[in-house]
């Protein structure tokens, strides 16, 4: 068959609470907003599908809680991420400077293999509002700083760079899913130790014989 | 029955239907505020797709810790990649207060995790079947993929990597799987953790044996012959200080019954057996004995340069055969109707499952009437699934259950070495069944050869 193999990408929203994680990821996947805030609770999770030059690529998309104290699914959350997408408010000075500390947990509780090239990007949402406190020239030079991660100004409002940013996400993780090595090398020969190991030894249970 | 089976292990039981497959908006998410409302296109496909995973009676899931679709048993894992997340969530949350997620109920529902790190194994299942059921269909599903990729290229994949897409490396054995769970779901030698043979006189059978016997004594390194015909075994030879265990050859059936093309060419392909040696592959030379004779042969070897070894082996078998009438013998076997219980001649047994433990061999004779469809057939495993159960549970000495069922009477008898699972009409008396036990062993005493392989030799 000539299909291309299925890629699934699992991507991680961080950012301090109500900074537009949940309203990002339902304008993404479900063309909808709505100015109510409800809290997240552990976790959310969508699905959407999307082409990326030519393949098919499933996003399995973790929306975190942002506020602490509903920060309760541990490191099981971070682990095997192919993206991560850090999300502070552009009128939100505080958010922004969290973003330091979200990468760094995200790199401690997840340890992927080349931190230093791990795909992040970072979105600085709610640009629809008047009173931005964060400059575009700060953010850029941010990103810059941290290996020159891919910036997006957003409003999951007014969806504006919202397609985009995603589209980004899904690329870039897909260029390290690219390289990844094939893993058919044989392992070791079975060794024959007389049968000294418990399961192989004669006449225990359930033993054909 | 079932709840109490539980009470020794820290299962967390729960009436939360939120969790269950009943709510197909709240349960994409964790959170116990409603969430933020969701569009009627995700939330109706989130509807279809839980109004088409509710028509089946059982599920299994594999994901990756990293909550990952591995394989679905049904529908597209792709469109449930927000429900394998909800899994790894609620392994993740019970894991973070050191406890271990075990099994869900609610209602006649009941949801078993299996925790195999890097994997997870999760089973839904909607008809009521034993926690210790469900579990051990999740090892063999385990156990199968570890037979494609060993435990050690399994752990090394996920150390590199704890975003590997292992469904790069399963693609084709997803069919295996299939297969797999269906035989867990039919097969008595599932449930009773046996296996079983084929019917022939022992004569033959020894003959057949020393036949195999005879050509792989020679060969260094070669671990395991085994000659099966269809699902059931006609010969077994060893290595000294080696045995099969039965969940291994359990695999080795399922993958020889569920691959046609074994019957057109001699195969060579690398297996590993979880409960032999979990670290590495077996080498398998798999091929059916002549055009006119479709017993399957496997020889296991460690060393992956043995082919043509094996190969010539196979074929002076196949010649010594021929000349000496086993290829006849088998034959006739496969052909000739299986044994019925009718021969034995007792009044009101129906049907029986007879398990000879000190060799984990079973029989089980063919369905009369009234057991005439698949689902009389399937409900008759499912009583008998309860039984084997009850007389197995762990730390508990039940030797005899009698149990009198709306359209069948039912006993299950257990000794040192035999388990018995008789079906009799309604209205049967404790003591004609008691009666009919030991009819029914004196004339096994009779049968039993033929219905068994005593003679394992080794080399």
């Amino acid at each position: 068959m000539a299909t291309r193999k299925k890629v699934l990408l699992k991507v991680i929203i961080l950012g301090d609470s109500s900074v537009g994680k949940t309203s990002l990821m339902n304008q993404y996947v479900n063309k909808k907003f709505t100015n109510q805030y409800k809290a997240t609770i552990g976790a959310d999770f969508l699905t959407k599908e999307v082409m990326v030059d030519d393949r098919i690529v499933t996003m399995q998309i973790w929306d975190t809680a942002g506020q602490e104290r509903f920060q309760s699914l541990g490191v099981a959350f971070y682990r095997g991420a192919d993206c991560c997408v850090l999300v502070f408010d552009v009128t939100s000075p505080g958010s922004f400077k969290s973003l330091d500390g979200w990468r760094d947990e995200f790199l401690i509780q997840a340890s992927p293999s080349d931190p230093d090239h791990f795909p992040f990007v970072v979105l600085g949402n709610k640009v629809d509002l008047d009173n931005r406190a964060v400059s575009t020239k700060r953010a850029q030079q941010w990103c810059q700083s941290k290996n020159g991660l891919p910036y997006f100004e957003t409003s999951a409002k007014e969806a504006v760079n919202v397609e985009q940013a995603f589209k980004t996400i899904a690329r870039n993780a897909l260029a390290q899913e690219s390289d990844v090595e094939l893993y058919n090398e044989f392992p070791d020969q079975i060794k024959l130790d007389g049968g000294s190991s418990d399961n192989r030894s004669s006449g225990g249970d359930n033993c054909a014989c | 029955m079932e709840e109490t089976q539980e009470t020794d292990t820290t299962t967390l039981i729960s009436d939360i239907n939120d969790i269950a497959i009943q709510d197909p908006v709240v349960s994409k998410s964790v959170t116990e505020n409603e969430p933020v409302p969701s569009s009627p296109e995700q939330g109706s496909s989130y509807e279809i797709l839980f109004d088409q995973l509710k028509e089946k009676n059982k599920h299994i899931f594999v994901l990756s810790t990293a909550g990952k679709p591995i394989y679905t048993r049904f529908g597209n894992e792709n469109q449930m990649a927000s429900l394998f997340g909800l899994m790894i969530a609620l392994v993740s949350v019970t894991q973070d207060s050191n406890d271990t997620l075990q099994s869900i109920c609610c209602g006649q529902t009941r949801i078993v995790f299996l925790n195999k790190d890097p994997l997870i194994l999760v089973g839904v299942s909607q008809s009521s079947e034993p926690y210790d059921q469900i579990k051990k269909q999740l090892i063999y599903v385990y156990n199968n993929i570890i037979s494609t990729l060993t435990l050690t290229q399994l752990k090394k994949i996920f150390h590199n990597r704890t975003n590997f897409d292992l469904r790069r490396l399963m693609s084709g054995s997803e069919r295996l799987i299939d297969k797999l769970i269906t035989f867990t779901e039919n097969d008595p030698g599932f449930l009773l953790d046996s296996i079983s043979c084929l019917q022939m006189p022992s004569s033959s059978r020894d003959k057949i044996t020393q036949t195999i016997l005879t050509q792989c004594s020679k060969i260094k390194n070669l671990v395991f012959g085994l000659l099966i015909a269809q699902k059931h075994v006609i010969s077994i030879v060893r290595m000294k200080k080696y045995s099969l265990h039965v969940s291994d050859i359990h695999l080795i059936l399922n993958l020889i019954n569920s691959t046609e093309s074994f019957k057109t060419a001699e195969s060579w392909t690398p297996i590993c057996l979880p409960t032999f040696d979990s670290s590495g592959y077996m080498h398998a030379h798999i091929s059916y004995l002549a055009e006119d004779c479709q017993a399957c042969l496997v020889l296991l070897t460690i060393d992956h340069n043995l082919f043509f070894t094996l190969s010539d082996a196979k074929r002076k078998i196949t010649e010594k055969m021929r000349c000496n009438d086993c290829l006849h013998a088998i034959n006739e076997a496969i052909i000739r109707q299986p044994i019925s219980l009718a021969r034995a001649n007792i009044t009101g047994l129906r049907h029986l499952l007879y398990k000879n433990k000190n060799r984990s061999q079973h029989w089980c004779p063919p369905f009369t009437s009234p057991y005439n469809t698949d689902e009389l057939q399937q409900n008759l495993m499912s009583v008998y699934c309860s039984l084997i159960s009850q007389i197995n549970f762990p730390g508990r000495t039940l030797k005899v259950i009698f149990q009198q069922l709306t359209a069948e009477t039912m006993l299950a008898w257990a000794t040192e070495d035999v388990e018995l699972y008789m079906t009799f009409e309604p209205l049967v008396s404790k003591e004609c069944a008691t009666n009919a036990v030991t009819k029914l062993t004196q004339w096994m005493k009779k049968e039993e050869d033929s219905l068994f392989i005593f003679n394992i030799p080794m080399f």
